[in-house]
């Protein structure tokens, strides 16, 4: 993966956005009426210039492809560092979806203390409970801001 | 002016309680810490302790809030100092000089120089609020929609010359913010906007999400990457070796007056802390008498940074206040802030809300003060923390985002945003794509947006009421002036054009 493909990749992202953008307002009015611009009017534009600005952004990485080329975004070890690190939060965030923010967070923290890091168990399971609790006391308790609760917290009484 | 100064008396007398001050001294001190651990900082802190303050009386939560600010700038310029490592965006160009200091053994004095020289930027910023806001603010009065449409205008325009980055990423950056503020019920028709009937969306995607994924998960990513070691200079403070260094800060006053100056103009004008600190440090190192010894441990290399860092940073309040109009991406949160607790951003603040505005300035002074001595008095700890390992200060940092992105709006599906754009975030830093103008767009653009159709709808649609006066059509002609900016520049400049990938900071 060098910079070349990440700036290609990341435009062809953004024109779909702008696409996307463009699509959704030609579902409501895009023009100019008495009362000036209608609802659709900004959004077609903005889409516009979106895919116009990422176009330009990629020819402007052909063009330059050979020094863009040399530039590589990362090596193979952070890579495999990012993903390490990306992959079990997005694990984390599935899993928060039904069985709560709080037993999401402590089986991600226990997880990746343990394996990523590479720590002892005791560790790994002080600080998933410790940082667990400290969290439920801290919303919970102190500012009384609910988080996601899950059948855990139900069984337990505490939802 | 002598009204600014009653009313900043009063200001003391509301900010000055025992409370406030406890909550001066835990925002500095939650600041330093965001501003020390890699992957949190201004911007997100303020963020996640927004929805903490959504039951606070409003000045009590803008002065934890600020403080939180002022303690992140100072945690940031620690760990650029001690270990090479910039804890904020706005502290890289420490980095250059601190830490050559630090590896000579010299950590106290370069510390001490950091935090006496930003502090003074500060002070130096919250005098110039203090001094203009009221003046701003009557002068705002005056606006109409058509005024807030051309200023408004500017200060996207005036990203697109100054903001430091290639104007093409900061169109797209702008945009994708614009976009994506557009989400959710239209203001003026009340009608449906890009919801694409996913009933997530109808509410709109919000910023405070956006920001915890940009500026948290990404800068996560990042520092994972790199493979993180702190291993850096001694954090030992020696109490004598750091009064020697604050007598000599006067020998550094040029430097100091020069960093505030950038540091204002920056911060009111939306470039920011992070371009104002490059741009100090780089007249710096091209103007001063010291300029062989830059780069290789030169306390005028730490100095120059930091003052224009923090009086970018206090700065970029006085827009946020008078014109609603925030001159940085922490800004633009707490202004997002500033309407959830139900004010109205703006003029009318200076008259609606008077204890709120000279609370807020008042806190100012007293924050950074006590920013300077908690910064000085904490390094220790804080240099004793990054010594815990990074493979469990990461992941707790990811479930503290995780928390902060969920409470934003109790929606789970908000954790999916937060996480797309994480990953957005960090292809934005590796690809130079600036952050700062996607948050601001976020935030005001459907103001902005508004503004054009109110002003659409009291000229039966017709352009020329953005010429109508001197005053608008002045602040039009000259947004459109700094839109065409860089294309005068390619102009003058051709070879430039087929080298994006040119450096643009200085080293």
């Amino acid at each position: 993966m060098t910079r070349y493909h990440l700036e290609l990749v990341f435009a062809a992202l953004v024109f779909l956005m702008g696409a996307i953008g463009v699509y959704g307002a030609t579902l409501l009015d895009t023009g100019w009426g008495a009362d000036g611009p209608q609802a659709g009017f900004f959004p077609f534009r903005v889409g516009l210039i979106l895919m116009a600005a990422s176009a330009l952004v990629m020819a402007q990485a052909v063009v330059s492809r050979v020094s863009l080329r040399r530039i590589p975004i990362t090596d193979h070890e952070g890579m495999k560092r990012v993903l390490g690190f990306g992959l079990p939060i997005i694990v984390m965030v599935a899993l928060a979806q039904w069985t709560g923010l709080y037993v999401a967070m402590a089986l991600y923290l226990l997880f990746t203390i343990r394996f990523r890091g590479k720590r002892p168990w005791h560790v790994a399971l002080g600080v998933a409970l410790g940082v667990s609790i400290a969290t439920f006391l801290v919303f919970e308790t102190w500012f009384q801001v609910p988080l996601l609760k899950g059948p855990l917290e139900i069984m337990l009484g505490l939802g | 002016m002598l009204s600014n100064i009653d009313s900043l008396m009063h200001g003391f007398g509301v900010a000055l309680s025992g409370y406030h001050i406890m909550l001066m001294m835990g925002g500095v001190l939650l600041g330093i810490l965001v501003g020390v651990l890699p992957g949190l900082g201004a911007p997100n802190g303020v963020t996640l302790l927004l929805p903490l303050t959504f039951g606070m009386d409003p000045v009590s939560a803008i002065i934890l809030l600020t403080s939180l600010y002022w303690g992140a700038l100072f945690g940031g310029s620690t760990t650029s100092i001690l270990f090479n490592i910039p804890g904020e965006p706005s502290s890289v160009a420490t980095t250059f000089d601190g830490y050559p200091l630090a590896r000579q053994g010299r950590a106290t004095e370069a510390l001490t120089c950091a935090f006496v020289s930003a502090g003074f930027g500060a002070l130096v910023g919250v005098v110039v609020i203090t001094l203009l806001s009221t003046a701003v603010a009557n002068f705002a009065l005056r606006f109409g929609p058509p005024e807030y449409f051309a200023v408004y205008l500017l200060a996207f325009s005036s990203f697109i010359a100054f903001g430091g980055g290639a104007p093409l990423k900061t169109i797209i950056s702008l945009c994708l913010g614009f976009g994506l503020g557009m989400v959710g019920i239209d203001t003026v028709s009340g009608s449906m906007r890009l919801t694409f009937d996913i009933d997530q969306l109808v509410s709109g995607i919000s910023f405070l999400v956006v920001v915890i994924g940009l500026f948290g998960l990404g800068e996560l990513l990042l520092t994972i990457e790199d493979g993180p070691e702190f291993k850096g200079a001694s954090g030992r403070i020696d109490p004598r070796e750091m009064l020697r260094a604050v007598a000599r800060m006067p020998r550094y006053w040029l430097a100091m007056l020069r960093g505030s100056a950038v540091g204002i103009w920056m911060g009111i004008t939306p470039g920011g802390p992070t371009a104002a600190s490059f741009m100090s440090y780089g007249i710096a190192r091209r103007v001063s008498k010291n300029r062989a010894n830059f780069g290789k441990g030169e306390p005028e290399g730490v100095i120059a940074p930091e003052t224009a860092d923090h009086s970018a940073g206090t700065a970029a309040m006085l827009p946020m206040l008078s014109l609603g109009i925030p001159g940085s991406a922490t800004s633009a949160v707490m202004l997002g802030g500033l309407m959830i607790w139900g004010l109205n951003p703006g003029p009318m603040l200076f008259i609606e809300q008077h204890d709120f505005v000279w609370g807020m300035i008042a806190s100012m002074y007293l924050g950074n003060v006590i920013g300077v001595v908690l910064a000085l008095a904490t390094v220790p700890l804080f240099a004793a923390m990054l010594s815990v390992s990074f493979s469990i200060i990461g992941p707790i940092i990811v479930t503290v985002c995780m928390v902060g992105a969920y409470t934003v709006a109790s929606s789970p599906f908000d954790l999916w945003i937060a996480l797309v754009f994480g990953a957005v975030g960090y292809a934005m830093k590796k690809l130079d794509y600036p952050l700062a103008p996607l948050i601001l767009a976020m935030v005001i653009g459907d103001k902005a947006e508004d503004a054009f159709r109110q002003s659409m709808l009291s000229s039966d649609g017709s352009l020329g009421i953005f010429w109508s006066n001197w005053l608008v059509g002045g602040i039009t002609t000259l947004a459109i002036l700094f839109l065409l900016w860089p294309l005068v520049t390619l102009l003058r400049r051709p070879a430039q054009t087929t080298d994006p990938d040119a450096v643009t900071h200085e080293p």
